[in-house]
């Protein structure tokens, strides 16, 4: 028998906040255990909950992103349950009016194109970390994370396979982070995924047993995961191998097998009721508008633009919108200096080797693309050589400095004084007298030391043709 | 409700009653069942909930982060640390 | 009496109930539970009365979590009066004179009964004009912290210096919201409760009126059965935040801890067991269930509607009066063994003003109720 696959996703992706979502702490990721903590995000007394608004701001964008409606008042819910990971024993959420509902996100696979249905997104607080210590057979807990700011993106069970859940979690991924609202990294948890899957005999109308899996902190192991799960469900329903219950499940990479997480009698039993701490939350128009106005171009608009618009390559095209931070830098220099492809080689090569030295993600790209354009100009108006412009490109990359300016402050600017070079090209002829008789005696290379010398007597400030044509001409006066 | 349904209600909220207090509990609960029967009793069906007394809105505060207290403040009164986490027993997920 | 007491001057001094945070002394919520426990800051009001020059005389013993009759869960004991009748600690220290006025956290009526039963004046304000940063939370929906204290004068003093816009409180009132209520020229008196309360409390209300028209107030009568389900729907919320705001107290990060445990649950179970009162258990299991999916639309929803109906019916009253005249108590004098099993029933004459949030003021045994920012004039009424 042929069967089909039924999976929806709950997608949570921490937001790009400073602070955390109801009190004044750091949101950075890191940071020594319960560093970042105060008396409200580890669950004492006394403190009240205030909405931090930058979340609201990023909930919004995240619901315009995927074409979602936006709740213009948007409440919130206490659900309630004991873990140590949850020091107050309660998550302030959404239940009742989450910030945004009804999205598409559209994605493209191998089976072609499809539209996949976003029930809602709500805004919430992330809990704490556990670390299991085996040595001393404990569980330490660290708030750092808790109360950190989130979105959950729940989808309607509209996927099928493996390979549409990762388009749709890449789709997410790039439209979140072209709008800034997450850095989208699985590996430091800031955007996870629990997928819930049901398989049954393809045709039927009836919904199988579902399943919920948790912990698949990478692309790879979502693929692993549903695979797995999927033979489970068909070998269960096939060979009545086991008996498929509702639960949520444990993905153990390392094992490449899913556990029925502890059976908690109480599980799924939250008692939600509205935060009567937090006001509801009412979104003007002007509000509203200001945050569309701020939306990004689409990457696939971007995309089509760069290629059509600005004539580049579909591979350059690709790179530069894989990467907001990218793309805002490109099109700065594009603005200043008009010429496209020289801004995209030096994204894709210099300054991708520049990330990659310092171990640094595209999305940490803090060069401005102003200054980027200015110094193509320079190296378009010869102003300065192109092995300096990588010079003053990586000082510009960690400082921030002026092109322009650095330039000359470090003598960087070519030189148009031929009295000058040719000093440099005399000198390098009498110190090397063997060279210009093997260029005389038909040995071109030996040009090439002498040319080396002088450019680097010059400190390459030299237009290397000028001086390649001088020099010829100084060696054959000889 | 019966005593299986507050026994649940019981492990849900972490506490344990004696068989005395769970005897109370049922009766009491009778007696506010009866009493949330009553109230049905008022229509209610063109009213909106209210969750909060006053019409204030959209009380949010700008992205800004303040650090006031220590870790060691904030664990001066922890039963059981161990390197600056909060300790509880072994966890099986 | 006191859990703590200062030294102090008792002219510009004042107690606070043990439901208010402080740094320099423990806070206990009269729990076993919080034994001890230290607070890293200072309430806002407790900040608020250092600027005015008040001084804080000490803590005061409450029930736990503020939520029974008058204290008698605490513990810490019960307090008694002189009598041997159950008082609260704040009222004792007020009339004992160490103080000018206690600070007291107003859940489910217990300071309003005090007052009433001990001849003193307590003033509850309207929700959100005081701030509740740093106060232990219960039912947040409809706690307030307000003054208990021998005169109106003296309560309307020290509530001035503890009101005021609290950017820590999302539930605190912007200056620009408030405008403060007309003098009172009319009053309604309910007749709803009279089946319900002694014969000495009537006597208390039939006194008040009498003052009431000689001071060239106007009074009437109404039924007020518009306010009965407000106990009803009290008990739910209350009930239900209280389950919620308590389950913080777990014995992980703060706060009692039980001896007797191996796994998480039994860390969790054992320690709120052993450290919680009776009644407090009572009201978290109650609490929770009003909020199952078998009940929430039939008890917790229906009382956040009958909570507006009540509002509503307020507004209706207060139409052609400005204030409602009511019992505060069904008696003037509680022993212990009265208010067995009272806590849930007591407050039907309290809850009216905490459900919805409205000002009410307690003296000469008597209760009045007013419309949002006429706790002035309500106290100007009792003067």
């Amino acid at each position: 028998m042929k069967y089909e696959t039924v999976i929806g996703l709950e997608v949570h992706v921490e937001l790009a906040t400073e602070s955390k979502i109801f009190c004044s702490c750091s949101a950075k990721f890191g940071g020594e255990q319960n560093d970042h903590v105060c008396p409200a995000c580890c669950g004492m007394p006394g403190m009240l909950p205030i909405v931090n608004k930058k979340v609201v701001d990023l909930g919004m964008t995240a619901g315009m992103m995927l074409n979602c409606d936006i709740n213009r008042t948007t409440t919130f819910d206490k659900k309630s349950y004991y873990y140590p990971d949850l020091p107050n024993a309660y998550q302030t959420t959404q239940w009742f009016a989450p910030v945004a509902v009804n999205g598409t996100v559209e994605i493209e696979t191998s089976k072609g194109k499809k539209s996949v249905r976003i029930k809602q997104i709500h805004m919430e607080e992330d809990a704490g970390k556990l670390v299991h210590d085996d040595w001393t057979d404990t569980t330490l807990v660290d708030f750092n994370r808790t109360s950190v700011p989130l979105i959950e993106i729940v989808s309607q069970p509209d996927l099928s396979s493996a390979e549409e859940v990762i388009a749709y979690l890449e789709r997410l991924r790039s439209l979140l982070r072209f709008a800034k609202v997450s850095d989208c990294r699985m590996e430091q948890g800031s955007m996870r995924c629990d997928v819930n899957l049901s398989v049954r005999p393809e045709g039927s109308d009836k919904l199988g047993v579902r399943t919920e899996m948790k912990n698949m902190n990478s692309l790879t192991a979502i693929t692993r995961a549903i695979e797995y799960e999927v033979a489970r469900h068909i070998d269960a329903i096939e060979n009545g191998t086991e008996e498929l219950v509702q639960e949520t499940r444990r993905w153990d990479d390392v094992k490449g097998k899913s556990y029925a997480m502890r059976n908690k009698e109480t599980a799924g039993d939250y008692r939600y009721f509205p935060d009567p701490n937090v006001m509801p939350v009412v979104i003007d128009d002007e509000w509203f508008d200001s945050i569309k106005a701020s939306l990004p171009e689409f990457p696939e608009i971007k995309r089509a633009r760069y290629i059509d618009e600005l004539g580049l390559g579909e591979y350059d095209a690709n790179l530069l919108v894989e990467s907001r931070a990218f793309c805002d830098c490109f099109e700065g220099a594009y603005a200043v200096c008009k010429n496209a492809k020289e801004a995209a080689n030096y994204l894709i090569s210099d300054i991708m080797n520049l990330l990659n030295k310092k171990q640094m993600t595209v999305d940490m790209l803090t060069l401005d693309g102003k200054s980027l354009g200015e110094l193509i100009n320079l190296v378009t108006e010869g102003k300065v050589s192109r092995p300096n412009a990588k010079k003053i490109l990586a000082v510009m990359f960690d400082e921030g400095v002026n092109p322009a300016e650095y330039a000359e402050k470090e003598g960087f600017i070519v030189s148009n004084d031929t009295g000058k070079i040719e000093e440099v090209i005399a000198a390098a002829i009498a110190s090397d007298p063997k060279a210009v008789a093997d260029f005389k005696g038909g040995k071109e290379k030996a040009l090439m030391a002498l040319f080396g010398k002088c450019m680097k007597e010059l400190k390459g400030n030299c237009d290397p043709q000028t001086l390649r044509e001088m020099l010829i001409d100084a060696v054959n006066k000889q | 409700m019966d005593i299986k349904v507050l026994k649940r209600l019981e492990k849900l909220n972490q506490l344990q009653l004696t068989e005395e207090q769970e005897t109370a509990f049922l009766e009491f609960w009778a007696k506010q069942a009866k009493e949330a029967d009553a109230m049905s009793e008022i229509d209610t069906e063109n009213v909106e909930r209210m969750v909060h007394v006053m019409p204030i809105m959209t009380v949010v505060r700008e992205d800004k982060v303040i650090k006031n207290f220590t870790r060691d403040e904030l664990q001066q009164s922890a039963p059981e640390t161990n390197d600056g986490y909060w300790q509880v027993p072994r966890l099986v997920e | 009496m006191y859990l703590v007491k200062k030294d102090v001057t008792a002219k510009k001094a004042v107690v606070l109930d043990d439901m208010i945070l402080t740094k320099d002394m423990p806070t206990t919520a009269g729990s076993k539970m919080l034994e001890g426990y230290m607070s890293l800051f200072d309430a806002t009001v407790v900040e608020k009365l250092g600027v005015a020059g008040f001084e804080v005389a000490g803590k005061a013993n409450v029930g736990e979590f503020a939520i029974d009759v008058m204290g008698e869960t605490s513990h810490f004991g019960a307090t008694k009066d002189e009598k041997g009748n159950l008082s609260l600690a704040s009222a004792e220290i007020v009339k004992g004179g160490d103080v000018k006025a206690a600070i007291q956290l107003d859940v489910n009526g217990s300071p309003r009964r005090a007052a009433a039963v001990n001849g003193l004046v307590f003033v509850k304000p309207t929700y959100g004009t005081v701030s509740r940063f740093g106060i232990v939370p219960v039912a947040c929906s409809g706690e307030c912290v307000g003054v208990m204290a021998k005169t109106a004068e003296d309560c309307e003093a020290v509530l001035d210096a503890i009101s005021g816009y609290d950017a820590k409180d999302g539930t605190s009132l912007p200056e620009d919201m408030i405008e403060e209520a007309e003098a009172i020229k009319k009053v309604a008196v309910v007749t709803a409760f009279d089946g319900s309360i002694d014969a000495d409390v009537k006597a208390d209300i039939e006194a008040f009126v009498k003052e009431l028209e000689a001071k060239g107030v106007e009074v009437v009568k109404v039924d007020g059965t518009g306010l009965l389900a407000a106990k009803t729907a009290w008990n739910i919320l209350m009930s239900a935040e209280l389950c919620n705001n308590v389950s913080k107290y777990d014995g992980v990060k703060y706060g009692y801890r039980s001896a007797n445990y191996t796994t998480i649950d039994e860390l969790y179970t054992n320690s709120r067991t052993e450290s919680f009162g009776d009644l407090l258990k009572t009201a978290i299991l109650f609490g929770s269930e009003t909020l199952s999916d078998e009940n929430y639309m039939k008890m917790y929803d229906k009382s956040m509607r009958v909570r507006r109906v009540t509002v509503d019916y307020f507004d209706s009253l207060f139409e052609d009066v400005d204030a409602v005249l009511m019992p505060a108590t069904s008696k003037k004098a509680y022993t212990e063994d009265d208010v067995k099993g009272m806590a849930y029933e007591e407050n039907i004459y309290t809850a009216p003003a905490s459900i919805t949030g409205l000002p009410a003021v307690v003296a000469k045994g008597v209760q009045l109720v007013g419309s949002v920012f006429s706790e002035k004039a309500l106290l100007e009424l009792v003067k």
